[in-house]
């Protein structure tokens, strides 16, 4: 009996050894170091007003009290975030301006390297007091989808015309400095469920999909009735 | 016929193999560089508890490359078409309930994913495709023996047993 098995035994090893390699190397080189790039690290550098409580979230009048609170959602390649800009982004940085809300941009990073880059810079644009100009300034100028334009120098030569020249921003586009905030961004907006960009919450609300986004009547109309 | 069939039969499970495990492959490959996006690829199902949902979405591309590289090389044919199939059949399920709910997502099964704008969903396209697969999947359980597999030889037996 053992005779029979044996020739039979040789070949269930090959392919079974060979389904194992295929295992473990998979779960090896791809699923564990996923999951660990994955894993929200509190102590990572965040660029200033951001606020950690508020989901990581780039936060403007966070002192305001009895105002609207407007949360965006958003990935700055995603076209639709870019049109998104463009209807309502002059109404919002107004009511920033004139502290009749508190705003907060969440930059998400679902789109691939090229999202995750941007996130990046704009958090270096936010030490330089210059976050809502570059946020207005990359849709502007958004390529297509990871096309490989987006990279440090495109976005320090794209800086310079908001008058950002320090040293410290372009060390902190290319050491991707803030690639630990921009992760933790993405997680929290994970938990919260955001499936697609633009997705933006009025005092913990999302506005109506069918018809804020698209109008700017509609957005206002969802701001005032908050 | 039965002859003929007995000629053919590893000849179609080698095409039901190389389509099985090539769909899953690459769909598993375009997803695994984009966590992020396949996390909420899964999320938007509104199927799971949001934490389950994403951990779905990171283990399901290794998953699907697994399975599919397995498929492709032909071995372990009936255990990877089974699991293949199954995978293939709860992905039909979490389809259906979308469309029946009225849900506006795209099945994100290569990769994009989440929300759609209405009339922009393909939920009857992506079923009868899963549908087929499922189809090819039963085949090689029935019909493990293919061309230029692995597990060729062990099968060999018990497979022109089953047909014969």
């Amino acid at each position: 009996m053992a005779q029979a098995k044996n020739p039979k035994d040789g070949k269930d090893n090959f392919t079974r050894n060979l389904v194992i390699a295929v295992v473990i190397g998979v779960v090896l080189i791809m699923l564990v170091p996923t999951i660990l790039s994955k894993q929200t690290d509190s102590s990572a550098a965040v660029p200033s007003s951001v606020s950690v409580e508020d989901g990581y979230g780039m936060v403007f009048n966070k002192e305001l009290q009895d105002v609207p609170f407007i949360e965006i959602y958003e990935d700055f390649q995603c076209p639709a975030c870019a049109r998104f800009e463009a209807i309502v982004g002059e109404y919002v940085d107004d009511l920033i301006n004139t502290k009749k809300a508190k705003v907060a941009y969440h930059p998400l990073s679902f789109l691939g390297p090229e999202s995750q880059l941007a996130a990046n810079a704009a958090g270096c644009a936010a030490d330089e007091g210059k976050f809502l100009q570059f946020h207005k300034l990359l849709y502007a100028n958004q390529p297509a989808e990871n096309s490989g334009a987006w990279n440090s120098s495109y976005f320090t030569t794209l800086s310079l015309g908001l008058g950002i020249s320090s040293k410290e921003y372009d060390k902190c586009v290319s050491n991707n400095e803030y690639k630990g905030w921009v992760l933790n961004v993405a997680n929290e907006g994970a938990k919260r469920n955001i499936n697609s960009t633009p997705t933006v919450f009025i005092n913990g609300k999302e506005i109506n999909r069918d018809t804020d986004y698209n109008s700017l009547g509609d957005f206002m109309l969802a701001v005032s009735k908050a | 016929m039965k002859e003929k069939f007995v000629t053919l039969q590893p000849w179609f499970g080698l095409v039901a193999r190389l389509t099985l495990g090539g769909v899953l492959f690459v769909a598993g490959y375009l997803k695994v560089g984009t966590p992020d996006k396949s996390q909420m690829a899964v999320r938007a199902y509104e199927m799971l508890p949001i934490s389950v949902a994403n951990f779905l979405g990171l283990i399901l591309p290794p998953i699907e490359i697994v399975i599919g590289a397995l498929l492709m090389v032909g071995a372990l044919t009936r255990v990877m078409a089974a699991l293949g199939g199954f995978t293939m059949f709860v992905f039909i399920i979490a389809i259906a309930q979308a469309w029946a709910r009225g849900l506006n997502i795209d099945c994100g099964c290569f990769g994009g994913g989440g929300a759609v704008a209405p009339g922009e969903t393909k939920y009857l396209q992506e079923i009868l495709r899963d549908i087929g697969l499922v189809f090819l999947a039963a085949y090689l359980i029935r019909y493990p023996l293919t061309k230029f597999s692995l597990d060729k030889n062990q099968n060999r037996k018990s497979s022109q047993e089953e047909v014969a």
